[in-house]
């Protein structure tokens, strides 16, 4: 017989509500994480999920792709550079458009096809081959139509969590690019140059590279991927305050669910000393109290999946937020173990049971 | 109070004739139980108290013997060590050949859970657990024995004290009586070879409590139990076989209940 067990369907109120109490921070921990994620990854996926080793902007850019204009000849110098596999070109700007019908900003990207620098997390569908196409990271589906300085284009593909700077992005091949931008600026020159991505031949190289092309190429500063992702300008007090929020939020929630359970553990000292008096070991009476604790935070993390998936569904905050799996499992699986550390307090006051003091009036 | 008169009958212990409990086990070396020079100081410097000062006796298999003594004369101590609850200052404690005062604290659990039934004055029970599965819950905590086995046991203690209608009944939706009965039943449930009970009628009247250690004593006598019942009531000894008395730690006079002459 489940000691533990029995006392829960016997005090189904008191787990219930328990239950309920620690569901709900379980669903803090969970909808805060998911926003926070969905958040970040709407300002940097873009270039987080770019297929290149690394990215070089202009210098006076200040770590901002989109405040980087290089020469065209900068991808041949980049080339040349000792080290350096392949490079391709990328291109970003900021336009009204329309995605499926519907009027708004939107990012665009352009890239070529099968060199570094393409986008990755595509969804469904194919990337752009032609210059008619897109692929987009947005409210739209293959089949649907996006405009961009008046042309329109087909989308063949979307992406998730490919967005920048929170906005839908287009991603089109480099000829439909420099035409969408040179419609969106009458008179250009020529098409200016964002990025110039390269791959090394040596992966473990990159940072090396990245210091040989800048000493080569006058002008220019070179990153690693995740250097560039990192240094997006805000990006890194925004990760730390979110990451202080969830955190607070997680240790609040493991505190307050081991006090729970060490109130639930003082209320029952006289029983645990009994039992204790009548032969029950200490562990005996622990894995009760760890069984209890397994049940209560599951049951809680399935209720507060549940809530986070319909609040993920109901708030709309402009960024699309998605409930994701490994994350998921993630916070809950720590909330478990961290909970059942949190019962230590509980399983130590067992520990210091005295079995004598049950006996006698005592 | 209807409970008042304990008291008095505490004051009122007599010295009967009997033998010192170390004449008295000298008497006994092939007792299930012996215990001896067995001593309890609790604290140190001037905080120092004896509660057991040098007991020694023995108790054979089939006994059911009563410890009486005034307030704060060491029987809960006494029993508690008995019993394995407690460490010993000094001294030994014999069940058959297991040297109780040699156990770890480990292995003093599992002493507790095989072989010794308690019976307690008060808190018997664990409170979300049914009249039954207070008794099948001592089973799970020694090896083997089977499932169907111990239920049947369990209503079959159940069905001897009375309570056979009672066993679905939660601790609290039963009075103090049945509780007790249930408790008794508890103790016999994993067949123990010793049944140690401290003050079990405290919280009964006097009619109650006669009824509760007449059962007590039916059961331990109908199974060949060991039984020890500590109480400072002087009526309660008529159902027990041998009285030892204790006072200020001391065991005195090992009487028959009915020299005693209540
Ligand atoms: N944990 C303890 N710490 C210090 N002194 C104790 C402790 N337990 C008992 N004592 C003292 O030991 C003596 C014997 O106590 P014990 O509880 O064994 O007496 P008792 O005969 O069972 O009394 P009662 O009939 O009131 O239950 C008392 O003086 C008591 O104050
Ligand atoms: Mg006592």
């Amino acid at each position: 017989m489940s000691l533990g067990g029995t006392e829960i369907r016997r005090a189904k109120l008191r787990f219930g509500l328990l239950t309920v109490a620690v569901s709900l921070l379980v669903f803090l921990i969970l909808l805060l994480t998911t926003l926070s994620n969905s958040l970040i990854s709407s300002l940097v996926g873009a270039l987080e999920g770019l297929d290149t080793d690394g990215l070089v902007y202009a210098a006076a850019a200040q770590d901002t792709i989109a405040a980087s204009r290089l020469a065209p000849e900068t991808e041949g110098a980049v080339a040349a550079v000792p080290g350096v596999a392949s490079v391709s070109v990328i291109g970003t700007f900021t336009t009204r458009g329309e995605v499926a019908g519907t009027d708004e900003d939107i990012q665009v990207f352009g890239f070529r096809p099968g060199e570094p620098g393409q986008p990755t997390a595509l969804s469904d569908g194919s990337l752009p081959a032609s210059g008619s196409e897109a692929a987009v990271d947005g409210v739209a589906a293959v089949g649907d139509t996006v405009v961009i300085g008046g042309r329109e284009l087909k989308v063949v593909g979307t992406l998730r969590g490919a967005r920048f700077n929170a906005l839908p992005t287009v991603y089109v091949t480099w000829g439909a690019y420099d035409e969408a931008l040179r419609a969106a600026n009458p008179g250009l020159p020529f098409v200016p140059v964002n990025a110039v991505a390269f791959t090394v031949d040596d992966p473990e190289d990159v940072t090396s590279v990245a210091m040989a092309i800048e000493g080569a190429v006058s002008g220019t500063r070179a990153y690693t991927l995740n250097e560039a992702v990192g240094s997006i300008p805000g990006i890194d007090s925004i990760t730390q305050s979110f990451g202080i929020l969830v955190g607070l939020t997680f240790i609040i929630g493991i505190v307050v669910i081991g006090f729970f359970f060490l109130i639930l553990t003082v209320q029952k000292m006289r029983t645990f000393t009994l039992l204790r008096a009548i032969g029950s070991s200490t562990g005996r009476l622990a894995s009760t109290v760890a069984l209890q604790i397994t049940v209560v935070v599951v049951l809680a993390s399935l209720i507060a999946l549940a809530l986070t998936v319909l609040a993920v569904r109901g708030i709309d905050t402009g960024i699309p937020a998605t409930v994701d799996p490994a994350t998921v499992i993630g916070t809950i699986g720590a909330v478990l173990v961290f909970s059942l550390l949190a019962g230590l307090l509980s399983i130590r006051r067992i520990a210091r049971i005295d079995p004598a003091s049950a006996v006698g009036s005592r | 109070m209807t409970n008042d008169p304990v008291v008095e009958a505490t004051d009122a212990v007599p010295d009967g004739p009997g033998p010192t409990p170390a004449d008295d086990a000298a008497r006994h070396d092939h007792a299930l139980l012996r215990v001896e020079s067995v001593s309890k100081v609790y604290g140190s410097g001037h905080t120092e108290v004896t509660a057991v000062a040098g007991a020694t006796l023995s108790v054979d298999q089939g006994e059911f013997v009563a410890l009486l003594g005034p307030s704060g004369s060491g029987k809960t101590t006494l029993i508690s060590i008995i019993g394995g609850l407690l460490q010993a200052s000094s001294g030994t404690v014999h069940l058959g050949d297991v040297d109780v005062t040699a156990l770890s604290s480990r292995e003093l659990t599992r002493f507790r859970a095989e072989r010794v039934g308690f019976v307690f004055q008060s808190a018997n029970l664990v409170p979300f657990l049914t009249a039954r599965e207070n008794l099948l819950y001592v089973t799970s905590l020694v090896k083997g024995g089977s499932r169907t086995q111990a239920k049947a046991r369990a209503d079959q203690l159940l069905e001897e004290l009375g309570l056979a209608d009672r066993a679905g009944n939660l601790p609290e939706q039963l009075s103090g009586g049945e509780r007790q009965r249930v408790a008794i039943g508890r103790a016999l449930m994993n067949d123990p070879d010793l049944v140690l009970v401290d003050e079990p009628t405290a919280a009964l009247d006097t009619a109650l409590g006669r009824q509760v250690v007449e059962m007590l004593r039916r059961e331990i006598k109908s199974r060949g139990k060991t039984g020890i019942m500590v109480t400072h009531d002087l009526r309660m000894v008529e159902y027990t076989d041998r009285v030892f008395e204790i006072l200020d730690g001391s065991l005195t006079h090992v009487e028959e209940p009915s020299a005693l002459g209540h």
